[in-house]
């Protein structure tokens, strides 16, 4: 190991006052991966916090380099693999764009529907650990991640894995819908929607859950613009900025649904447009489900991908996904540049973990719903 | 709603021409709403404020390092976007900056796009771009002990992962 310890740095830019003591927090797994967050604490205060970030790092941008286009996917995926469809169509698109592949509709629909379970899953794995949790709310832990497995059940049958489904390669989804998929869905949504009215009660109503949350971790909206940050903590903060509106893929287009956006930009309002997100995704689902076009799913792809550059983009769980691939006329990338929701909302750990209470971090931290191992690739 | 994008694409290169027509040295539309502009790198803050300012790219969404080994040269692209404006929401404008692989400097960004403070050590990190200005420019990802060359290079090979 070097000699070089590591400093806050950000803290380090200030002279150190006697009455201040650094703590650091992790790296052992939050709950959402491993990161370390060095504290700067005064008394019970957070004077500043630097963001040791790294722990779960890869390499999958320089492995991506080593594999031809198809092997790519399963390993691009496994960063976030409670979202794992997202990844995976956010670096399909560009590929495809290189390639000249147009996927079919029905093909769209699919991964359209398969998009917003897993951005359901997403959300509730978020409300469970990053909201339930981190605010000592077990009831709401439970419960969300016992209706999360209902999804997970759903997308093993359409996939045939539980997380990590690597479904949509070059040209359109893996298989089509098995038979009676359509229905199951249906029903499931019906109960999901009444779900979200008993979480409405138990977690977001609450008078605790609301007293820890409302006013904590302000993010402005010219900050928020500023900073660059992204997904609901952007629409959090009062920007209506959505991929799926603003460059829509996939069947987006057809499909009608609102941006939820809240002003206030505290953690209460993050965590309100995660609710009003997984109703929209109902919506959406429902939408597709009805408009269900027919013929075939899919078509073949080249192995090969001629030279240039093509940049693709979805709206993950976490924000937008933007990805960039260089071909270089071989079957293998010569350069992907991921650039994802929780890399880019980083830099609101330092900006909002600052002149509070000790207690406030862990519920600004599970309100950003950052994810170390895809921020660390 | 092609014809439309590919007007505004236009414009936007257009001013850039107007406006910087010493520095900017290649341009390029692709069919998705990506522009693409190369320019001089000793310029680089200037087009930044310039792109922040009168066209309303107000945010990176992140800088990418790519490194052309047979060129001996580094590109870095910097992919801005805005949330302010909806009109131009839909667009990515990459600028892109050719570096030498010997001495890869370029004045940092953060000081107009603040959203470039990570993207700006990661790229420092993985391919030794030296961001000057930069106010925190540390290691990032790579581990406390990892005195290695940049590991994104291209000459960093591993052969245990396959043939590249």
């Amino acid at each position: 190991m070097t000699a070089n310890p590591p400093t806050p740095t950000i803290a380090s830019n200030e002279a150190k006052e006697p009455s201040t003591m650094d703590v650091s927090v992790g790296p052992q797994h939050p709950g959402s991966g491993h990161v370390r967050l060095l504290m700067r604490v005064d008394g019970d205060y957070i004077v500043s916090i630097d963001p040791d970030i790294g722990y779960v790092h890869r390499g999958c941008e320089k492995i991506a380099e080593y594999r031809n286009y198809v092997s790519n996917i399963p390993h691009l995926e496994r960063p976030c693999i409670i979202d794992a469809i997202h990844l995976n169509w956010a670096y399909v698109l560009p590929v495809e764009e290189l390639q000249g592949v147009i996927v079919p509709p029905r093909g769209q629909y699919i991964s359209t529907i398969a998009a917003e379970m897993n951005r359901i899953m997403s959300h509730l794995y978020w409300l469970a650990i990053n909201a339930g949790v981190f605010s000592g709310h077990t009831t709401i832990f439970m419960w969300a991640f016992g209706d999360r497995d209902l999804f997970i059940e759903l997308a093993e049958w359409l996939t045939g894995a539980r997380l990590t489904y690597s479904f949509l390669p070059p040209g359109g989804p893996r298989r089509d819908f098995p038979s009676g998929f359509e229905q199951k869905l249906a029903k499931l949504l019906d109960y999901f929607e009444k779900r979200l009215v008993e979480y409405d009660r138990m977690f977001l109503s609450n008078p605790l859950v609301v007293a820890r949350a409302k006013g904590i971790g302000v993010l402005k909206k010219k900050d928020a613009i500023k900073l660059g940050v992204t997904g609901p903590v952007l629409r959090g903060s009062g920007v209506e900025y959505d991929v799926r509106k603003v460059e829509p893929y996939g069947a987006y287009a057809d499909l009608e649904f609102q941006i939820p956006t809240f002003k206030e930009g505290d953690s209460y309002s993050r965590y309100l447009v995660r609710f009003e997100e997984m109703k929209q995704s109902i919506s959406i689902i429902r939408q597709a489900l009805n408009k269900m076009p027919k013929g075939p799913i899919a078509r073949k792809a080249p192995l090969v991908a001629p030279e240039g550059e093509a940049i693709g983009r979805v709206e993950s769980s976490r924000g937008e996904i933007t990805v960039m691939v260089i071909g270089d006329n071989s079957d293998k990338p010569y350069r992907v540049k991921i650039m994802n929701g929780s890399f880019r909302n980083l830099i609101a750990l330092p900006y909002l973990i600052r002149n509070v209470h000790v207690a406030d971090m862990p519920i600004i931290y599970g309100s950003l719903d950052y994810w170390p191992v895809e921020a660390d690739r | 709603m092609s014809q439309k994008s590919t007007s505004r694409e236009e414009t936007i290169i257009e001013k850039a021409k107007s406006r910087f027509p010493e520095y900017i040295k290649e341009t390029k539309i692709d069919n998705n709403r990506r522009v693409t502009i190369s320019f001089d790198k000793d310029h680089v803050q200037e087009i930044a404020k310039w792109m922040r300012d009168d066209i309303g790219f107000d945010h990176l969404k992140g800088i990418a390092g790519v490194d052309y080994p047979t060129h001996k040269k580094l590109e870095v692209l910097y992919l801005a976007g805005s949330f302010s404006k909806p009109e131009i929401q839909d667009i990515i404008v990459t600028l892109k900056a050719e570096l030498p692989k010997d001495a890869p400097t370029i004045s940092s960004v953060v000081s107009i796009w603040e959203s470039a403070h990570f993207h700006e050590r990661e790229a420092f990190e993985m391919f030794g771009i030296n961001f000057e200005g930069h106010p925190d420019l540390r290691k990032l990802l790579t581990l406390d002990n990892w005195d290695g060359p940049p590991p994104m290079l291209k000459d960093i090979k591993f052969p245990e992962m396959g043939q590249r």
